[in-house]
Parts: structure tokens; sequence; C-alpha cells
């Protein structure tokens, strides 16, 4: 796909999402946080649990509401569009589940299921729709006859498919990936993974892409942020944030991936403990408590995202400082 | 050479079903040494995980059942011990870290308890001492004020804390046998480190010997001295972990090793697809014909795949693998 301009396919500032809880507290599960998506381009948010990351994906789609904050999908904030307005931006954002078992509905056959999109949105003829469920099973690699199957009738990669079917039955502009291939077997990904760039390159599609596991991450995605604790904590393109991490929990996060070239065992940078709890957040970095370089500065105030170099980001006080300057 | 510890002899494992008795585990033998790490390798189901149920003689019965074979326990078979016998060796001699650690503590019990029961169970040791071995435990992995931490439940703790509790109620009675059947799946990569750099430590000072069952390929070259790698119940490849990251021979290994993307450190700007293994595993029930299982999915297959099962056949000193190109050329 060749565009003139680098459009831009979803732009998400200040997003804010909260949870109250009964007593009061209130859950910062999402803590204003800001990005682009290039169309053609797939954004991957990296983090561990807790992080926020799902969230996030999910009020950018509205399938939770967000405290503050805007979502443009080309010229309409999808945190404000209501009745018909939300229906028609929900055919430009589609989403894939994680657990392709809980996903689909078991009672539903599976060309029924990626055709109820095109029935929802009210797309074309009975016939055409037909004819674009056929398309789509092509698409994503599953032949037209499997429309008539259940979807215990599939293993866990096809499920899969089905659902990047029915996510691709409207023509979105965007797709929210939410760690579609975690819960599928190593042999599996693979196939999901290259599937996932083929419809990239071939349709034009930008995804949102949302998983823990960096290695799959850095193979799909163009530009990348890291969350910790409901905040962008460094954000670059691919190269950016692998070549020269700058922020301490990216570092780590690195080098806590086991990795099969075995030479590498004791170069790591090691985390203690367990991130805080969203509800009490500490008053200074969030990752302070953790961080192997925190000065006492860190956990008085909080640092600001700040831009270092070309498109790459960081909030981190010591991030200019030689201590913290990889050696390779 | 030390001596073996753990002996398992042409292992099968059966379960009923209502298409007859399947084979989930077959010709299954592998050897473990005093102090010695071995990964077990595979997709979900090709038999890793039953395999690890059958060492503690916890095959679910019926349906299931070890229809064949032995497992030595320093000389000792624990398949025809009887559940007595069993119930000394599990926790003691073999213990096992389970792969869920949300499901696998009681929720009703503080965790202490927890680890103290297991402590009482085997050492008849009093309330008290247990206790104290319980506190002395949740120190040994790591977790800060672990007097504190005793009184609480499980549903207190983070996943890593509780993964720890988990080891710490399999090590309680230094076990001889460490089984981890995918111990930091459920776990974030950070404190999946922690966990292993606690297994290591814990090797040194306990000096059990381990198997780690896992579909991570950078956890076994992390962790491991030896890998078997299964596929439909069956071993099809073993040997060092340096040979297997780096020589695998069985192409079924090759495929497992490098359809996984690597993490690098200077990534391109448009990467390779990435290497794939068509189709899915074949079911236990799928598995009456007499050719090599793999062979519908394998790139190589030729006649003789689709006719015979190879056998599992010496190809490098201590590595084995099970594939006719090894030793047959196609003709």
């Amino acid at each position: 796909m060749n565009t003139q301009v680098p459009a831009t396919a979803l732009c998400v500032s200040d997003l804010v999402v909260h949870f109250p809880l009964s007593d009061g507290k209130v859950v910062h599960a999402v803590d204003g946080i800001s990005f682009e998506v290039p169309v053609g381009t797939a954004f991957g948010l990296v983090g561990e649990s807790g992080s926020g990351k799902t969230t996030a994906a999910l009020a950018c789609a509205r399938l939770v509401e967000a405290t503050s904050g805007t979502v443009q999908l080309g010229d309409i904030d999808i945190t404000q569009a209501t009745g018909n307005a939300l229906r028609e931006a929900r055919r430009d954002i589609q989403v894939v589940f994680q657990d392709p078992f809980s996903s689909l509905n078991p009672r539903e056959r599976a060309g029924s299921i990626v055709r109820r999109p095109l029935d929802l949105m009210r797309i074309g003829t009975p016939a055409e729709r037909e004819r674009r469920v056929d398309d789509l099973f092509a698409t994503v690699g599953l032949r037209p006859e499997q429309k008539t199957l259940f979807p215990h009738q599939f293993s866990g990669g096809q499920r899969q498919r089905i659902g990047i079917a029915r996510a691709l039955a409207t023509n979105p502009r965007l797709i929210v990936c939410d760690e579609p291939v975690s819960a599928l077997d190593v042999a599996i990904q693979a196939q999901i993974l290259n599937l996932l760039a083929r419809l990239k390159r071939e349709l034009g599609l930008s995804y949102l892409f949302i998983s823990h596991d960096l290695a799959v991450v850095q193979h799909l995605c163009e530009r990348i942020a890291v969350m910790y604790l409901g905040q962008i904590v460094e954000i670059g393109s691919r190269q950016e944030i692998f070549r020269k991490p700058m922020h301490p929990y990216t570092m780590a996060l690195i080098s806590a991936v086991p990795s099969t070239d075995m030479d590498t065992a004791d170069t790591r940078i090691r985390v203690k403990g367990d991130p805080p709890s969203p509800i009490s957040l500490p008053p200074g970095c969030r990752f302070a408590g953790r961080c192997p370089y925190a000065v006492p500065r860190c956990s008085e105030s909080l640092p600001e995202l700040v831009t270092r170099d070309g498109s790459h980001s960081v909030a981190c006080f010591r991030a200019d400082e030689p201590e913290l300057q990889i050696k390779r | 050479m030390t001596q073996n510890l753990l002996s398992v002899q042409d292992l099968e494992i059966s379960f009923r079903t209502a298409a007859g008795e399947v084979q989930v585990v077959r010709d299954l033998s592998f050897e473990l040494a005093q102090g010695e790490v071995l990964g077990i390798v595979g997709e979900s189901g090709c038999g890793k995980s039953i395999t690890a149920l059958s060492l503690l003689g916890l095959v679910p019965n019926p349906p299931g059942r070890v229809s064949k074979g032995r497992i030595l326990l320093e000389g000792e078979d624990i398949v025809t011990a009887s559940e007595r016998r069993l119930r000394q060796i599990r926790g003691n001699d073999i213990s096992m870290v389970f792969q869920e650690p949300m499901t696998s503590l009681n929720p009703v019990y503080s965790v202490g308890e927890q680890i103290a029961e297991t402590a009482r169970a085997h050492f008849n040791s009093s309330r008290s001492e247990a206790w104290e071995r319980a506190i002395e435990m949740l120190q040994l992995v790591g977790i800060p004020s672990p007097e504190r931490r005793a009184h609480e439940f499980p549903h207190q703790l983070s996943g890593g804390m509780r993964q720890r509790v988990m080891i710490a109620i399999a090590l309680v009675c230094e076990p001889k046998v460490l089984i981890a059947d995918e111990p930091t799946t459920a776990l974030d990569v950070t404190v999946q480190a922690q966990i292993f750099d606690l297994f290591r430590d814990l090797q040194h000072k306990i000096g059990a010997a381990i198997i780690l069952i896992t579909h991570d390929i950078g956890v076994v070259a992390q962790m491991t001295d030896r890998v078997i790698v299964m596929y439909a119940g069956r071993k099809i490849e073993e040997g060092p972990v340096s040979a297997f990251i780096t020589d695998p021979r069985h192409p079924y290994t090759r495929g497992l090793v490098n359809c996984i993307p690597r993490l690098s450190l200077d990534p391109s700007d448009d990467p390779e697809p990435l290497f794939e293994i068509p189709g899915v595993v074949p079911s236990p029930s799928d598995l009456s014909l007499p050719r090599c299982a793999f062979a519908p999915r394998c790139r190589n297959a030729f006649a003789l795949c689709l006719e015979k099962s190879p056998p599992l056949l010496p190809v490098a000193e201590g590595r084995a693998a099970a594939c006719w190109l090894e030793t047959e050329k196609p003709g």
C-alpha cells in the first residue's frame, strides 16, 4: 500500500481509564497515555500483567469507557461517539481476542460467526455477505466448506483464524490484537504471526498489538511502547527500543527474556519484587521501588516522557547518565 | 558418570475412550542422573504432562493407566508400588511444581499451613516445628517478611509469590527429584527470571535433579543440561541442550527451534516470515497407522516415512533421533 502522506490510523491522546472501587479508592489502570498508529503499520504495546495494556486497547475500541482523553479514529473521537456514529466508527476498528476458545460462540457455526459483523452493520445483500464470508475464509487460510462447522471442531490455531476473519469482515482500518498468539502452541504461533504479517502487507491494515512477549512484538511491530503501571515509560521505533533501550524497566524486560543464545547468561539486569498495586500508587516514578538505578529523587517526583532523539522518548530522570548506558 | 537416580523403561500410558483404548505415551525410556536438569519439550498433547504425572503415580485411573514399562527410582519400581508407599515417595523423594499457582493452592488455608502440612505428613514433626520449617522455606524461596506472609492466604499474594509458595511446598522435604510442569507460563518475564534464578540457586543448595517440562525453547536453553523432544507420545529426539539448539536432527525439532521469533538486539526493518510447521498435532486415536506420526506435517517425508515408524537410533555421542532421514536416504 502506497499512501502519499503517512496518514494516521489511530491517534490516542492523554487517555485515562480509572475504575472506581466501592470503598472510594480508584484503580489507575491507564494513566494518561498518548501514541499514534500510522496507516499500514503495527504499533506494539508491551508490558507485564497489570500494566494496563489490555485496558488501553479495549478503551481504543470503546469496549471500556475512557475516564478522559481522546481516541481519534479518522475524524471521529471514539470515546465521545454515540448511536450511529459509534456503529460506523466500529466498522473501522475491530478486535482479535486472546483466547480463541472463549471468544467464539460455541453454538454458532463458523460461517455465521464471520458473517455476524456484516449482518449487524447491514453491509451488502445476503448473497454478497455469503460470498464475502467465502473470501474471508480463503484469506485466513481456511476452506469455505468449513463454514458449517462449529468452533469445537477446529483446532486452536484454526479458531484464531476464525477470529481474525471475523475482525476482517467489515474491512476495518485498524485491528486491535490483544495477545492473539499467547494461548496458542509455539508451532501454531508462527502460523498466526505470519498470517497477521501477510494481511498487514496485502490489505494495508494497521494493528494495535498488545503482548507481553517482546520477541513477538519485535517481529511484527514497527513502533513499540513499553507500559508500566498505566503509563508509557518508553516509546520508539523497533530499532530504537531494542538497539538502545533507555528506561531501566525496558532493559530489564529485554534481559529477562530467556535467550536461546547460551552464552549471554549473566549480563542481565535483574529487578526485585513485584509491581506495586495500581490502587495505591507511589508518589514518584512508579518503577522506582524495583529499579536497580533508583536515586532518592526518583521516589519524590514522577519523570515525564521526554523525547531524547528521533522518535524515541523515555520517562526516566537518569536516562542520560553514563551508568545507564548499556554496554554491548 | 553419576549414578542414575531415575530410570524410565519402555513406558506406555493408555487411556480408555469411547473408541477403545488409546496409547498417549509409547516406548518412552529415559534416565535422570543426580543433580541433572532434564528438559522435556513438545506441543500440547504430546504426552509430556501425563509422563510427569506417571512419575508420581498420579495417572488418573480409570480411565488412564500405565499399561507397560517400569519407572525405577533408585531401583524401586513406582508403577507397582502400593498407594501407601507412593504417599511416602511423593513429596519426600519426588515432588512437583504445577503450572498454575492460582488453582494449585488451597484458597482457605494460609500458605504457612499448606507448607507445614507437607512437613508434618512426612517428618511427624509437631505443629510448632512444622510452622518453623514453613517460615524457613518461605525465607529460602525469597519471600520478604516470611513470619507475616506465612499467615496470609493465597489470594493475598501475587502470582510470583504464589509460585514461590508452590516451590516451597515442593522442596520442604528436600526431594531427590523435582518435576516442574511449565512452572512459569502464568508469570511475567521479570518474575520468571527471578523464579529461574531461584531454581538454580536451590539446585546448588539442595542438589535435587530437576525435570523441567516446557514449550519455551529459550527456557530450555537457559536452564537444562539435556533435552528430550516428544511428539505424539513418543520420544523423537534426545541429546545435550547445546546440540538441541544448534544442530537439531529431527525435522520436528528443527521446526520447533526455528518457528519462534527470536529477540534481536539489532532488529532489521523487515523481518523474514517465521518458519512454519504446517498442520496440527495428531490426536492419539489417529495414530493407528504404522507410519511416522510426524510424516503428514514433514517437508522431507518420503515413501518409507509413510510405511514404517522410524526407531530411535543413536546419531552422535549421547544423541538419538527417530527419523528415517538419519539412517535411510530417500530412494
